[in-house]
């Protein structure tokens, strides 16, 4: 087993299995960070396993978004209506852990010495803010990105999918008059960038998407970055990360919870500060 | 064949509503802004001549989204005109005041109404910034976490990135600013503001704060055009559009090669300056679009008052100030101190020059011997832009 710190999580890996735990403890539990969830971990899982090898298909379970892993890791779900079996199976745990593994390993999930205190009251109340932002009887004062305008640019959006121009790569894809983005073909984007601006908005000041959480994290943090590929982005900082950063300082691109809105999360890419 | 020729037009009329936190509905203040352009036009005017109105509004609030013109127009006795609302966010009243040009230029109406209008204090909180944040790329910027605070607040990070320039130079804009709205008895805010204040504002969004800044503010603003041969029975004093200029730009921050300039600015500038035949120098006053300072910055650059990357500079050295600088820049306040009702800026702009040219502001707000104002309206982050370019002589 070797392990290691990948897009915000801690990483356990051997030929059979996969085990991504949450960095953050509370009491003797592993929990999840403060925009993260069983999705953000399960497509950290299959992004690491895909380094080493292919993912032909994964047996997904209840409380991890399918459509949304299937996108950002391009691999298919394994459909329970095939007469095939899956070649990874996702499974989840009490705690902020879960693990990918072939169909029948034995996995052991080795205990791991990183471990983040958070605060019991910040956890709750964050735990809490969630709940009420996913009850579909609330409705968010937020300009409304409808479901299926969000899918819309869902692969974009969780897998920096974009295009190539005659002036080289182009993200978000654009349309056009004279080309479609179908023609332009899809093309992912190394998701990583260095900082060309940065800000940190006071709650007061945040979208109104965030209004439930943005008091809790003292604000949202955005950077614009000028990915690896040519195109710039603008991306939230993932909520676990302090809010300091610096001109040109690298950062890479995670998938974590956006918001949630008619019962609905939207993920997406946000920033953290590169690994040295 | 017959030759035709083209039509000069002037502003013959032109009035507002205090700006601020008013008690009027939107049917009130627009009435009250109709009647305060109405009763400026010195000679021969009757509602009943106009042809055609436009009115600029984002429709903040949702309460009057569709056919606000008609509504409004019904409440200042222009029933039953061709009336439309123009909306390009922040510089919707820019664009209708262009249209209202582009009307009487083609021939097609001799008297036009250009005006703007926004309600924007009787909303919640979480309401008003919902409305406050649909101008940007909401698909990509707002769920980025950005309203407009953030994204300009990314400008002037870069911009101090790129250039001599530190966030005092964004202080001394707001000082001048607040110096002239104090001046100004419709400002939303009259009061100055000493440096060191404005230096340490409660933060909005680093290193934006509150004090670079526009207030939300309520509104309406109206203007009268006229074509030149019946400007001349209704004033003496006409106010002639010399130039006008409009461009676009990428809607999101991220699609532009350059977050420190405005191209759509430089572009609707260089357009307003041609058709004037004058440049950057021979403007007298301009009033600017400084939803936040940084704003302010870029445009004196944009619109060739400094050189780029001397807009810092240039405000350091109180060069915008009334009579003392090469340019009086927002002598009214600006957005910063006079307010910012969305859609009623653009037409405020243009009763401020309008007033000035005619030497009809208050004496320490007059910028003296002015002859020729601009005006410059920005659609949220520099998607839109609207500049005009006015004079007392015609030519």
């Amino acid at each position: 087993m070797t392990a290691e710190v990948w897009m915000g999580y801690l990483v356990d890996h051997c030929p059979d299995f996969t085990v991504v735990q949450s960095p953050f403890v509370l009491g003797d539990e592993r929990v999840f960070g403060a925009d993260s969830d069983a999705t953000t971990l399960s497509i950290a899982a299959v992004l690491h396993r895909l380094q080493h090898e292919n993912v032909a298909s994964v047996a997904v379970p209840e409380g991890i978004d399918a459509d949304a892993l299937s996108t950002a890791c391009n691999i298919q779900v394994w459909d329970k209506e095939s007469e095939s079996e899956p070649d990874w199976d996702l499974l989840l745990s009490e705690e902020a852990i879960l693990v990918l593994a072939r169909p029948g390993a034995e996995v052991e999930i080795s205990v791991m010495d990183v471990a983040v205190e958070v605060d019991q009251a910040f956890h709750e109340a964050i735990v809490a803010a969630w709940e009420m932002e996913l009850n579909v009887l609330h409705v968010s004062q937020g300009a409304y990105v409808s479901q299926a305008q969000y899918v819309e640019a869902a692969s974009p959006r969780l897998s920096l999918s974009g295009q190539m121009g005659r002036n080289g790569a182009v993200w978000p894809p654009r349309y056009s008059a004279n080309t479609s983005q179908k023609e332009n073909g899809v093309h992912r984007l190394t998701p990583s960038g260095r900082v060309l601006s940065w800000t940190t908005l006071s709650a007061a000041g945040a979208p109104s998407e965030f209004s439930l959480r943005a008091p809790l994290l003292g604000g949202v943090s955005t950077v614009l970055l000028e990915l690896v590929d040519g195109p710039n982005g603008v991306f939230l900082v993932v909520d676990d990360e302090e809010p300091e950063h610096s001109m040109d300082a690298p950062m890479e691109l995670v998938v974590r919870r956006i918001y949630a809105q008619e019962g609905f999360i939207r993920y997406g890419l946000k920033a953290r500060a590169m690994p040295a | 064949m017959v030759a035709l020729v083209m039509v000069d037009v002037a502003v013959v009329g032109a009035g507002q509503t205090r700006y601020g936190n008013h008690d009027l509905g939107l049917k009130g203040m627009w009435a009250e802004a109709a009647r305060s352009a109405f009763a400026s036009v010195d000679g021969d005017f009757d509602a009943k001549m106009v042809d055609e109105a436009y009115i600029g509004s984002l429709a903040f609030g949702g309460a009057q989204l569709g056919n606000t013109a008609a509504l409004l127009t019904e409440h200042s006795d222009m029933e039953g005109l061709p009336v439309r609302r123009v909306e390009n966010a922040c510089a919707s009243s820019g664009f209708a005041f262009r249209d209202a040009w582009m009307a009487i230029k083609s021939g097609q109406a001799d008297v036009v109404v250009a005006g703007g209008i926004e309600k924007m204090n009787d909303l919640t909180p979480e309401r008003r910034r919902y409305w406050l944040g649909v101008s940007g790329d909401t698909e990509w910027e707002r769920l980025a976490g950005l309203t407009f605070p953030g994204t300009y607040a990314l400008m002037a990070r870069r911009y101090f990135h790129e250039f001599d320039a530190t966030h005092d130079d964004l202080v001394h804009v707001s000082v001048k600013n607040h110096l002239h709205g104090s001046l100004n008895p419709l400002a939303h805010i009259q009061k100055e503001v000493a440096f060191e204040k404005a230096a340490s504002g409660f933060m909005v969004a680093d290193p934006l704060t509150l004090y670079d800044c526009c207030p939300t503010s309520d509104g309406a603003s109206c203007v009268v055009l006229a074509a030149d041969h019946v400007a001349k029975r209704m004033t003496d004093t006409p106010v002639w559009v010399r130039g006008s200029g409009a461009a676009s730009d990428h809607l999101a921050l991220h699609d532009r090669p350059s977050i420190t300039q405005l191209k759509a600015t430089q572009t609707a500038g260089r357009k307003a300056y041609e058709m004037a035949n004058l440049t950057p120098r021979d403007i007298d006053l301009a009033e600017v679009h400084d939803c936040f300072t940084i704003a302010e910055v870029l445009a004196t650059e944009d619109l060739g008052f400094a050189q780029r990357g001397e807009g810092g500079r240039f405000a350091r050295e109180g060069q915008g100030i009334i009579n003392q600088g090469s340019v009086a820049v927002n002598a009214s306040g600006g957005l910063k101190s006079k307010g910012h009702p969305l859609g009623a800026t653009g037409t405020g702009q243009v009763v401020e020059v309008f007033k000035q040219l005619r030497g009809q502001v208050e004496s320490q707000r007059q910028v003296k011997g002015a002859e020729v104002g601009l005006t410059h309206n920005v659609g949220g982050s520099g998607a839109t832009c609207a500049v005009h370019v006015f004079g007392r002589d015609r030519t």
